[in-house]
Parts: structure tokens; sequence; C-alpha cells
């Protein structure tokens, strides 16, 4: 009888050729995985360094960017309300508040930057997010971050409203994505919620 | 499908005669979920194109020892293999189009081109022709995808490769909105294989006409 026709022999068979795979595998992930890892570290230092008033060359290496951010940006302390503090010379410029809520597909991971003022926002900046490309995804263009440079988080109502793009805008609002409607209002539910949690703590600890 | 088969004709059939897309349909949910900007698709195809001629290899060449009753858990485990593969050196060496294609790159282990491949050819004939059937069936999946994405990011965002394109970057082209979302693969996949499927049944009689 053929080994083959044995019963343990489909058995074994799958239990080796698992086995092979996975050994090359694991191999695999664990050469890479510090460079993974380092990806997403820069990815996150980026999106801080973006939504600061920091000025990024357009072509930057990745030690270059973990450079500035080693140099720059601060832990969070107890004033700042949990956001990170850009700090240069001996004078606190800048908040970055780290965001992160459900979009339309998956989460949606950022910063927004604030003035020492606690109110002029100075960029926002995403370094995760899963969108349906050309619609939901625009949110990581220009066209559509850029907005928010300079506008003032109100300090009653919603910080910064999300307006359909028909609408007419003041110095607390944006236009949304045309297309991305769920996108837009996702954003801006958890990122209304996070800012005016932070608002308060911010203008408590002060 | 015969046991063997010379090369020439396995790179037609694989590329136009049986198209996995326009011929088979097969591979549509990817063709659907990626084809908004070229650059992605582009990508997405170097995957499948990866996985289908690696896969087909591997599979022919274990062919002999593989016993019939689990050959299919064997297949779904050698195509996970080298999507895994391929998908980690994604996220090592080029995070950004990692982030880009999201989940896409995992889900190419059900895309059912790989898994037809390795059914209907890789386990009847010898490696070197699965790996070339692999291939270029990948390449044929690749290039319909890729005809969809131009339509797709040209009329839906008016660039191509992520650069703005003449007159469909300016003023006078209002974006179709539509391209971008899935409805617009659906219109642009179904014209596309409207037309090829028009041009092949032209030729057909000629070659004695097989529907």
């Amino acid at each position: 009888m053929d080994v083959r026709d044995k019963a343990w022999y489909p058995i074994l068979y799958m239990f080796v050729i698992t086995l092979c795979l996975s050994t090359v595998l694991i191999l695999f992930g664990s050469i890479t995985r510090q460079r993974v890892k380092d990806n997403e570290r820069i990815a996150y230092e980026r999106a801080v360094i973006e939504a600061l008033p920091i000025d990024l060359p357009r072509r930057v290496s990745p030690a270059q960017i973990h450079k500035l951010f080693i140099r720059s940006v601060h832990d969070a302390t107890v004033s700042s309300a949990g956001a990170l503090r850009y700090i240069k010379g001996d004078s606190l410029i800048a908040y970055a508040l780290p965001l992160e809520g459900p979009g339309f597909w998956a989460a949606i991971k950022g910063v927004i930057g604030i003035a020492a003022d606690t109110r002029t926002i100075t960029g926002i900046s995403f370094y995760e997010q899963n969108e349906t490309p050309g619609l939901g995804g625009e949110i990581v263009k220009s066209e559509f971050t850029a907005q928010f440079v300079g506008k003032r988080i109100s300090e009653t109502s919603n910080p910064v409203e999300i307006r359909a793009v028909s609408a007419d805008l003041d110095e607390a609002s944006v236009h949304a994505i045309t297309g991305a409607t769920q996108t837009s209002t996702r954003l801006g539910k958890f990122m209304n919620e996070q800012l005016a949690r932070w608002r308060e703590q911010v203008t408590r600890e002060r | 499908m015969m046991p063997q088969k010379k090369t020439q004709d396995v790179v037609l059939t694989a590329v136009w005669g049986d198209n996995p897309v326009f011929r088979q349909i097969l591979g549509i949910c990817s063709a659907l979920a990626v084809t908004n900007l070229v650059l992605n698709t582009v990508v997405m195809g170097a995957a499948v194109i990866f996985t289908t001629a690696l896969s087909g290899l591997t599979v022919s060449l274990l062919r002999k020892w593989t016993p019939r009753v689990i050959r299919m858990m064997i297949e779904v485990l050698i195509i996970a293999f080298y999507v895994i593969l391929f998908d980690q050196a994604l996220k090592a060496y080029w995070p950004d189009m990692s982030r880009n294609l999201g989940p896409y790159v995992g889900l190419i282990i059900t895309n059912c081109i790989i898994m037809g491949r390795a059914e209907a050819f890789a386990n009847a004939n010898p490696p070197l022709l699965s790996f070339v059937d692999g291939f270029f069936s990948g390449l044929g999946y690749t290039i319909v995808l890729c005809c969809v994405a131009v339509v797709r990011e040209l009329f839906g965002m008016g660039s191509l490769l992520g650069m703005p394109v003449p007159f469909f970057s300016s003023v006078l082209w209002d974006r179709w909105i539509i391209m971008v979302m899935p409805p617009g693969a659906f219109f642009t996949l179904a014209l596309i294989v409207w037309l090829a499927r028009t041009i092949q049944v032209d030729r057909e009689p000629k070659k004695g006409g097989v529907t």
C-alpha cells in the first residue's frame, strides 16, 4: 500500500507544509518588525509636526522628521490637558492634541495643532485612515486640512464645525468634503467631542 | 483542461481568450474596490501577479505529493503565505502604499482567480508552465483593472497617477463624483467587458466558433 493512502498521511502532510510556510513567515516578520514599527512611529511624528507651525521641507527623510520631533515636541503635562507641547527656546508656541475616532470604514487617527492662546488652530494632519480614496480619503489632502489653519476654536458651541459645502463659513467652521458626508460627519463628531473636552480641561488648569 | 500546452497558448489564453475578468468574470470584488486610483491599481495588480505566479509554481511542485482530499486546504495555505509575504513587505518598505490599499492586499487570499488557476491549471501541469499561466492570468487581471482605473481616475478626479491632466483638471471639467464611488466601477467594468467581448465574438467564427 502506498504511503499516500494511509489515513495519517494527509494530517502529517498538512502539518509539515504549515510548519514550513509559517517558519518562513515568522522569520520574515521578525526581520521587518522593527521597520514596520518605525514607519508607524514616523507617520505619527510627521503628523504632529505638520499640525504645528513648523516648516517642513517638501522632501524630508524619516531621520530628519524624528530629529525635529525629538528637538521641538515635548510630552504632555497636566496643564496642557493631554496635548503635546511645541517649545521653541523657552516659550510654549503651540499644543498638539492627538485625535482618534471612528470614520466611515475604520478608525481615523490624527493630530490637531492649537496655538499657545488655546484658541487659534495651527493645523491638522491625519496619519491613519481607511476612508474611500477620492472621497473620504480626501481628508488627508491639503485642500481640506489647510482650511483649519487660523480658525478660532469657538468658546461656547462646537469648537470647529464642519459644514456642508453650500453653507457660509465663520471663524470657527470649515467646509466638508463633497460626496463624503459620512466621513465628514463622523470626523466632526469625535473631533468636536475631544476638542471640547480639551478646551474645558485646559481652561480649568490655566 | 489538457495536461500539456504550449507556453504561447497559455499566455494568450490567460491574457485574452480566457481573461479572468472579462471572460471568466472572476476577481470582480477587488476590481471594484481598488480601481479609483491608477497607482493603487498597479500595486494591487503586482500583488496578484506575484501571488498567482508563485502559488501556481508551488502548487504544481507539490502536486504529486498532495493528497487529493486536502488539496484545496493546501492551495489556500500556499496562497495565504504569498499574500502575507507581500503585505508584510509593503508594510515595511512602502508604508504609504500599504496604508492606501488598506485591507485589500490581505483580501487577495480570497480572490477567486488565484484559487481558480491553482485548481484548474497548476494541479495538472508542470511547475514552469504553471508559473507562466499564473503570471499571465495575473497580468490579464491587472490590464483590465488598469483600464477601469484610468477611466475612473481621469473622469472622477481629473488626474492620472496623481498628476493633473490638462482640461480634465481645469474648471471646464465637472468631476464625475460617481466615477470615484463604487457605481462608477460597475459602469466602467461593464463597458470594458462589453467592448472586449464584442471584439472576441467578431473574431471567434474564424477559429471555428466556440461560445
